[in-house]
């Protein structure tokens, strides 16, 4: 028991130290970003409104996984949750991909002649996002199997735990990236 | 045939050093010892060797090279800001090798003193507060005028009143220099990478008034103690324009223009007559470029008022050279 | 401890999860990896000495395409310092170093069976491998690996017809550096956890042996940065691959302009420095922490000043994140900023003044037991002062005007950072090879290795500071295209002449290390009389390290000739006596 308390203080260390990893790659990204904003020449357009449908998935899909966890901790099943939560991961995804295609509609293109580094800075940054979205849901996609196994118990739910934090985190880091393009 | 040679010569030498080590510790073996002890013979051995090696010829080679290849080193600056950046330099320089020649030789000394014996048991003492106080702040100290002084000369350096100097382009590409007059108005006329054709090799807007009376020459002409703004811009990759003579370098970026003010202060044919007849002045490239990087070179030449009054006439500006013929 | 697997040969040595082997596997690749860059670094300092000349090595390590006749072909030139820089920095002086002490030494020394993670470990190493594999293949590819220089510089390092090696080269470069990087973080991400979590009753943070400290803060600086050199190569790799505009701007190759316009090569050095200056202190600080350990066994005497190095190390740590912009001077940034990286830079010399007279000050009084690994330990201290007192000009942004990517930083950094770097490493080698293999490694062979390695080493990079201060650029293929330079041909050729002296001497080194794996003398449990934990474990080497109790730790790592104590050393689990206090 003591050992097992030990191990799960470490993994959640080693995920908070990966988040904070993650968090200066973001940093590095951004911090490119209003560098070279900073030069001018710089593009400006509107936020594809499906950005703003990712936004509000991405926050409901966190309070689901919140309840989620809740309910684990007092011994109900949280399967149904973690399939909602998973749906929006989803559905954030499917809002992100329609974004890009609001962009290119726009005229902002990634790349080629009158391509901007305002454009391909925001494609290049979502996609990132959305690269370590997916490594998220693949852990939600686990942790709702898991679940629906009955894996989980009153005193043995570290699983979703590290899956909560790490989706809280995307969440929170989207936030601010959405933000950050609508207002910097 | 050759590659059988030399791996054989390879496998008989490891063998033959295997063998070697094998005799060793059976000889050791016979007289009952760890090949592999230190014993107090290696402790002198070795102590001497770091004394004679770190302290004697480590340090003697040092001071050889500043006595032998001390002739090497660039002669003293041909420019007003480089001279105070040469005697920046030397004051640093002193500090340096007065901390260099202060701690390397303790260090060999204590290797000497201190080597082990079997008996001798090491002063146990783990630390002394004052002490590291005394050698935390006393590098401050050493540290703080060199900083202040440092910073002085940049700041002289970056902060040139560059108003009156006359202006010169220079252009970078794979793999030459080329550079650009800006003419009676002293104003570089505007330029575009998208104009880069045929003549104009450096894209010169030729619409640009001031443009007309730029010229494009393969060396720069200097006059000496006349200040020069040198604007650099490049065409594909970095480079960086190094003027060793004159302590002037600066990187040239596609897609932006830098900048380097300096004033000459010796002619071309004074420094001949220090340096010898094959002196000349010349720009290199210094940031990698490149398959021919270390073959960019254009030459630099100062010279009095009337040699570069004369020079000059004799170019021709953008506006004949471009649209006359 | 009842953590017994059955063993295979393929669970073992291959796909092992226990850290020593690890280790072991790190090391191993570092050193092939030293090997190659090594002779690389042979190959084209031939070209420096002699050039134009024809040399059969040249033609037959690099074939007739890349040095046809058997001199060297200008851009091969470029790749194979490119090659050879990458591969010192990354895989030799970061894997090789970290990689195999931060594995080997971290569970031993705070007391625990293996690291928090030993399957993200193992993972660690098989990215490493990855990495090491996909770089060696770049080697082979028909337009030659990547030439644009280890710091890949846009746009030269962006477009393949500014240099051939910027074409499947580069890629494959950079494919390789994002492995390695996730090498590293996995790694990284284990210490950290490891040494916070992991240590054994008693071992508190203030009796953590130095080389923990050094370890631990090399992994924060590591996963601090390295993903900004990742997002530095993703952006690179955008405009590599997909036509974006980031770092290019305004370009004509090759007569044909292309479309990119707005983006900024100086971005690139901004995003690539933020890793680039931490990077040199994840090189250089594990070597201090190992150089303590060292200097302070084989001296008999407690490290002078504990507090003061780990203070320092931490200083130099938070130092390094704010003095990127000394690589920049000359690139036409606000000068204003300029003067703030120069103070910065320069107060980086206290921390490394202090660690200096610390180790001078643990030398006084002691009674030294020269050892090949205090030889080395002895030789870092040295270059340390040497590369550190050159920093002070370069840090200079006045005086860098001058000296800026001359051949006085590369005598600079060689000395600082490579040599530093490369005696730490072999130091730690000789110092806990008994504990890797349960063998002693040679005595006289050591001996001849490090003198001979000395001698060479400031041979080849002492000379270099002329060359700068006479001018000469660095990442030329040649000096005989500038008369300036005509003199210089005799120093070129003595630090080419001790480049193959020293080179050549490596492989005795190699020799012994694979001699005593097999042949060596059977070590004891502790042969150098040492405190630190990983001496209490059998000389066996087992899963799991220690075989009954992990031994709780009483004191901190230098009781060295101690007053009072029955030998001159008291190991950490030595409990105190009564009326004993701790240091
Ligand atoms: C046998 C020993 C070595 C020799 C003879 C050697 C020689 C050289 C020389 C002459 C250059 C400059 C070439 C040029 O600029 O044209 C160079 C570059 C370099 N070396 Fe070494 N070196 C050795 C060991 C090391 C070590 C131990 C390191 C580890 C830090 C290292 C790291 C580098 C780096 C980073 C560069 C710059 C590469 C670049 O410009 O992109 N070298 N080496
Ligand atoms: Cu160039
Ligand atoms: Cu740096």
């Amino acid at each position: 028991m003591q050992l097992n308390l030990k191990k799960n203080k470490a993994s959640k260390q080693l995920l908070w130290i990966g988040i904070v990893s993650i968090v200066m790659f973001f940093g590095g990204l951004t911090s490119a970003y209003i560098v070279r904003k900073a030069e001018g020449g710089w593009l400006e357009f509107e936020m594809p409104v499906w950005f703003t449908i990712s936004t509000i998935a991405i926050i409901v899909s966190s309070a689901l996984l919140l309840f989620a966890a809740q309910n684990v901790k007092s011994g109900k099943s949280a399967t149904t949750l973690l399939l909602g939560t998973l749906f929006l991961g989803i559905l954030f995804s499917y809002s992100q991909i329609q974004g890009w295609g609001d962009l290119v509609a726009q005229g902002v293109y990634l790349t080629g002649e009158g391509s901007n580094a305002s454009g391909s800075f925001i494609y290049a940054i979502t996609l990132m996002h959305l690269l370590h979205l997916i490594g998220g849901l693949v852990a939600l996609l686990i942790t709702t199997v898991k679940s629906k196994q009955g894996n989980y118990s009153k005193d043995n739910y570290l699983g979703i735990q590290l899956a909560s934090i790490y989706w809280h985190f995307l969440g929170i880091l989207w936030l601010y990236l959405f933000l950050f393009f609508n207002y910097s | 045939m050759m590659s059988i040679l030399v791996g054989l010569i390879i496998l008989l030498s490891v063998i033959v050093l295997v063998q070697i080590l094998r005799v060793n510790e059976l000889v050791s073996e016979v007289k009952d010892q760890d090949p592999n002890e230190i014993t107090d013979k290696d402790n002198n051995i070795q102590g001497i060797l770091t004394f004679s090696i770190f302290g004697v010829l480590f340090l003697g080679f040092v001071i050889w090279q500043f006595k032998y290849w001390g002739v090497h080193i660039l002669p003293p600056a041909s420019s007003l800001h480089g001279a105070t950046i040469d005697t920046l330099m030397n004051f640093t320089l002193g500090v340096i090798l007065f901390v260099f020649f202060l701690t390397q030789p303790i260090l060999a000394w204590f290797s000497l003193k201190y080597r082990g014996r079997k008996n001798a048991v090491a002063y146990y003492y783990p630390h002394n507060n004052k002490l590291e106080i005394i050698w935390t702040v006393v590098p401050t100290l050493v540290l703080t005028p060199l900083i202040i002084y440092g910073l002085n000369v940049w700041n002289d350096i970056t902060s040139a009143d560059t108003s009156n100097s006359k202006v010169i382009e220079l252009y970078a590409k794979q793999f030459n220099w080329t550079a650009r007059y800006a003419g009676d108005d002293n104003t570089l006329g505007k330029a575009n990478y998208k104009l880069v054709e045929g003549l104009n090799v450096l894209g010169v807007d030729m619409e640009d008034d001031t443009a007309q009376d730029d010229i494009v020459t393969r060396e720069v002409h200097l006059v000496v103690d006349k200040p020069v703004l040198l604007k650099m811009r490049s065409q594909d990759v970095i480079h960086s324009a190094f003027l060793p003579h004159f302590r002037v370098q600066m990187n040239c970026v596609p897609g932006m223009t830098t900048q380097f003010g300096f004033t000459p202060t010796q002619t071309t044919a004074e420094m001949k007559e220090q340096e010898g007849e094959d002196f000349d002045f010349v720009l290199l490239c210094n940031k990698i470029c490149g398959a021919a990087h270390y073959n960019m070179k254009m030459k630099f030449i100062v010279e009095t008022q009337e040699e570069y009054d004369a020079w000059i006439a004799s170019q021709e500006t953008l506006k004949n050279s471009l649209t006359l013929n | 401890m009842s953590e017994h697997h059955k063993e295979t040969f393929l669970t073992k040595y291959i796909f092992s999860l226990d850290h020593k082997m690890i280790a072991k596997q790190f090391l191993i690749t570092g050193m092939f990896m030293g090997v190659v860059g090594m002779l690389m670094s042979i190959l084209f300092r031939l070209q420096l000495s002699n050039p134009g000349e024809s040399f059969a090595v040249l033609e037959f390590f690099l074939g007739e395409k890349w040095a046809p006749g058997g001199v060297l072909d200008p851009n091969i030139y470029l790749a194979l310092v490119t090659m050879h820089g990458t591969i010192l920095i990354f895989w030799v002086l970061t894997a090789g170093l970290t990689g195999t002490f931060a594995n080997f030494l971290i569970p031993l020394q705070i007391g625990a069976r293996d690291m928090a993670s030993a399957f993200m470990n193992m993972l660690s190493y098989w990215f490493f491998f990855a990495a090491t594999i996909v770089l060696l293949c770049s080697l082979f590819v028909e337009s030659g690996p990547a030439a644009a220089g280890w710091t890949i510089y846009p746009p030269l390092s962006a477009l393949p017809q500014a240099i051939p090696g910027s074409g499947l080269g580069q890629d494959l470069w950079l494919i390789a550096i994002t492995l390695f990087v996730v090498s590293s973080l996995l790694g990284g991400l284990n210490y950290i956890v490891t040494i916070l979590n992991m240590r054994t009753k008693g071992m508190t943070m203030s009796r953590l042996p130095l080389t923990i400290w050094a370890l631990l803060i090399v992994a924060i600086l590591g996963v601090l940065s390295f993903p900004v050199l990742l997002s530095c190569a993703l952006l690179l790799i955008f405009d590599r691959s997909f036509g974006t505009s980031f770092y290019l701007s305004d370009i004509i190759i090759n007569g044909e302009a292309l479309h990119n316009t707005g983006g900024s090569p100086i971005l690139f050095e901004h995003l690539f420095w933020f890793l680039g200056h931490p990077e040199v202190y994840i090189i250089l600080l594990p070597a201090l922490g190992i150089v303590s350990e060292v200097i302070s066994v084989n001296s008999r005497k407690p490290i002078f000043g504990y507090k003061a190095m780990v203070g320092a190390l931490i200083l130099i740590a938070f130092l390094s994140f704010v003095v990127w912009g000394h690589h920049m001077f000359i690139t036409g940034m606000d000068p204003f900023l300029g003067s703030v990286f120069t103070f910065t830079t320069l107060l980086i010399a206290i921390p490394s003044a202090v660690k200096v007279f610390n180790y001078l000050a643990t030398l006084w009084r002691a009674n030294i037991r020269f050892t090949p690994a205090m030889l080395f330990a002895i030789g870092f201290v040295s270059t340390f002062i040497t590369g550190g007192l050159t920093g002070i000009i370069l840090g200079d942004s006045a005086l860098d005007i001058n000296v800026h990517d001359t051949y006085f930083v590369v005598g600079h950094f060689h000395i600082v950072m490579g040599l530093s770097a490369i005696y730490g490493m072999l130091a730690g080698v000789y110092h806990w090879f008994p504990k890797m293999y349960g063998r002693m490694m040679n005595k006289k062979l050591g001996y001849f290795h490090f003198w001979v390695t000395f001698i060479s080493a400031y041979g080849v990079f002492f000379p270099m500071h002329f060359l700068g201060l006479a001018g000469l650029p660095r990442r030329y293929y040649t000096n005989s295209a500038f008369p300036m330079f005509d003199g210089l041909s005799d120093i070129n050729e003595i630090i080419t002449f001790f480049a193959i002296v020293g080179g050549l001497v490596q492989l005795l080194f190699i020799f012994n290390f694979f001699y005593s794996i097999f042949k060596g003398t059977k070590a004891t449990e502790n042969p150098w009389g040492s405190n630190t934990l990983e001496w209490t474990t059998p000389v066996e080497r087992i899963h799991g390290n220690w075989p009954g109790e992990i031994p709780t730790v009483e004191r901190w790592a230098y009781d060295y000739s101690k007053p009072g104590a029955e030998e001159d050393f008291v190991p950490q689990n030595v409990p105190l006596k009564e009326g004993e206090t701790e240091h």
